[in-house]
């Protein structure tokens, strides 16, 4: 499968300072992958080595087979980028600084304007008179306003109300099926779940987790709350995966990993009278991962694990 | 595509060019008007100025009579306001594309679509250059104008020589606050240098024309080629300063070239 985007134990210091360290991912190319983490994880230093803003202390990094370093030239004219708060010159309106923008791209004047229509932006008012929400639609209309085939965003919906929102998804959306990949750096993590078909986590510099958002929230814990109708027998639900948090006599609070067959078949034995089982979405398993804890009690070095891109293909 | 971000320097540095030009016109036409009442009481001026020591007078660039042009213009103007002026438009215009820039995340953005660093920071370098040149015009050109008006009998030829010297003293500075701005990527710490570089060779002019045994010191000042007195009043070029201000210029802004390409760019 072709890669928009490899990065081969790509480490970044700044001095004594962690910036990243040993990223080993694949983007494919026509997917969107979120890249999810809390401030000071490494999320903009790795976009600006994408970039080639910078330079890496170790590793690679290849976009779109080229090295951002020494093949910059040639890469920004075959993506768009979106900064997280980008430091656009706050006396030109926001038609001149697009037309400037999209003219060192190439583009026709006006090339902006239907992607401004779609999300209300007034393009004759000066960039420094914005509120940060107006302001972060002039970065999200330029970053689609091209035809280039990699979009790189850090925090591209920052300050958008929930309707502009729900329009920079579906723009998300059709440049996906336009066969554009889009690297989508945030910590809207609702949004990433939405938007992308696989997601990293990082945290304090290293890549703990690669996977499809179906697989992250598949492979996940799930808890499980039951009335019954008399106290479950001694070691009821002594099965695999199965933690039991809480039990007093009647309500039981299990924790499930993985395939839960075995505790429905375990259920059929007992006397429920009410099951409330949650999936935890995107966000709890980000904080799980962030926290270095899973599945209740259980805890793993988080730091250590090899991401899965490590130890092979993902599905898409 | 150099030209669009050529023309958008230009845009970007309209506000410091109109401020600065208004401030050497307005300084420039009251000092060239007053230069008639200056050549009526000359003799009266000439007795008062034999009461400082000559070497002091030198230091200031008096080294001769205030009544000759040349001398009037580098007293007032040459190595008084337009030093003042042209350090501002440099530090302003030359630490733009890099360090400001960088530091307000606008490189982040321009340096993500196909302009180069090159062109981006070639851009700056000849809105630098054009912006130096018009206010060195504009500063003659106030006095040619004013001193036309007041029938000072300036030789406009020789004055617009003189402009081209004092736009070579500009672009040396701006190329020196350039390569320190792309070093340091901090717009405070290459204004130090460009202020505290241009204070220190104005003190060391001083005390070179003041002790006779430090003379040596002066060849190191910038201000001892940017004097435009004889050139205006007799129309010898300094060959050597223009030569010193246009290899301090052009290899201050080629060597910033070559270090912004590889210059790690951090907001």
């Amino acid at each position: 499968m072709p890669e928009a985007i490899e990065l081969r134990g790509l480490t970044r210091w700044y001095g004594k300072r962690r910036g990243v360290i040993d990223l080993e991912a694949n983007v494919h190319e026509g997917e969107v992958f979120g890249f999810l983490g809390p401030n000071g994880a490494g999320k903009t230093t790795t976009i600006r080595m994408l970039l080639g803003l910078i330079r890496s202390s170790s590793g690679t990094a290849r976009v779109l087979g080229l090295d951002p370093w020494t093949d910059a030239a040639a890469l920004h004219r075959r993506l768009a980028h979106l900064g997280s708060d980008p430091g656009y010159l706050g006396d030109m309106n926001a038609a001149s600084l697009l037309d400037y923008l999209g003219a060192l791209r190439g583009l026709p004047r006006g090339a902006w304007r239907r992607f401004a229509e779609r999300l209300e932006l007034d393009p004759s008012v000066p960039v420094r008179k914005l509120s940060r929400g107006n302001r972060q639609k002039v970065g999200v209309v330029q970053v689609f306003m091209g035809p280039e085939p990699l979009l790189v965003m850090d925090e591209p919906s920052t300050g958008l109300d929930p309707l502009m929102q729900r329009e920079f998804l579906a723009l998300v959306a059709e440049a996906r099926a336009e066969g554009r990949t889009v690297f989508l750096s945030s910590h809207n993590l609702p949004e990433v779940e939405r938007a992308c078909d696989r997601v990293a986590i990082i945290r304090e510099g290293r890549l703990v987790k690669i996977a499809t958002v179906a697989a992250l929230v598949g492979d996940h814990t799930r808890s499980v709350n039951l009335v019954l109708g008399s106290s479950a027998p001694e070691g009821a639900f002594a099965l695999p995966g199965v933690t039991v948090l809480s039990s007093t006599g009647q309500d039981v609070h299990l924790m499930v990993r993985g395939d839960v067959n075995a505790l429905i078949g375990r259920l059929g034995d007992l006397d429920v009278r009410d099951i409330a089982i949650s999936t935890p979405d995107v966000e709890d398993l980000f904080f799980r991962y962030y926290e270095g804890t899973v599945a209740g009690s259980e805890k793993r070095d988080l730091t250590t694990e090899q991401p899965e891109a490590v130890r092979g293909e993902a599905p898409r | 595509m150099i030209g669009l971000a050529f023309r958008l320097e230009l845009h970007r540095s309209r506000v410091i060019a109109v401020g600065l030009a208004i401030v050497v016109l307005l300084y420039g036409g009251l000092i060239a008007a007053l230069y008639p009442i200056l050549l009526a009481n000359t003799a009266m001026i000439e007795d008062y100025m034999k009461l400082f020591p000559k070497e002091i007078m030198a230091g200031f660039g008096m080294t001769g009579s205030l009544a000759d042009p040349g001398i009037f213009f580098t007293t007032y103007i040459g190595s008084f306001l337009w030093p003042v002026v042209a350090a501002i438009a440099a530090i302003v215009l030359a630490t733009r594309p890099s360090a400001a820039d960088a530091d307000r995340g606008w490189a982040d953005v321009v340096l993500a679509t196909p302009l180069t660093r090159s062109r981006h920071l070639g851009a700056g370098i000849l809105g630098q250059a054009v912006v130096l040149a018009a206010l060195a015009f504009v500063t003659v050109g106030g006095v040619l104008g004013v001193g036309a008006l007041v029938g000072a009998g300036f030789d406009t030829g020789r004055f617009l020589a003189a402009a081209a010297v004092l736009w070579l003293f500009g672009c040396a500075m701006a190329g020196v606050t350039s390569l320190v701005a792309v070093i340091t990527l901090s717009r405070g710490a290459a204004a130090a240098v460009t202020a505290g570089l241009l204070i220190a060779m104005y003190l060391l002019n001083i005390v070179a024309q003041v002790q006779p045994d430090l003379a040596w010191l002066g060849g190191l000042s910038a201000f001892r080629y940017a004097g435009v007195g004889a050139l205006i009043d007799s129309g010898s070029v300094d060959w050597v300063g223009v030569g010193v201000f246009a290899v301090v210029a052009v290899a201050g802004w080629a060597a910033s070239l070559v270090l912004f390409r590889r210059r790690d760019l951090l907001p």
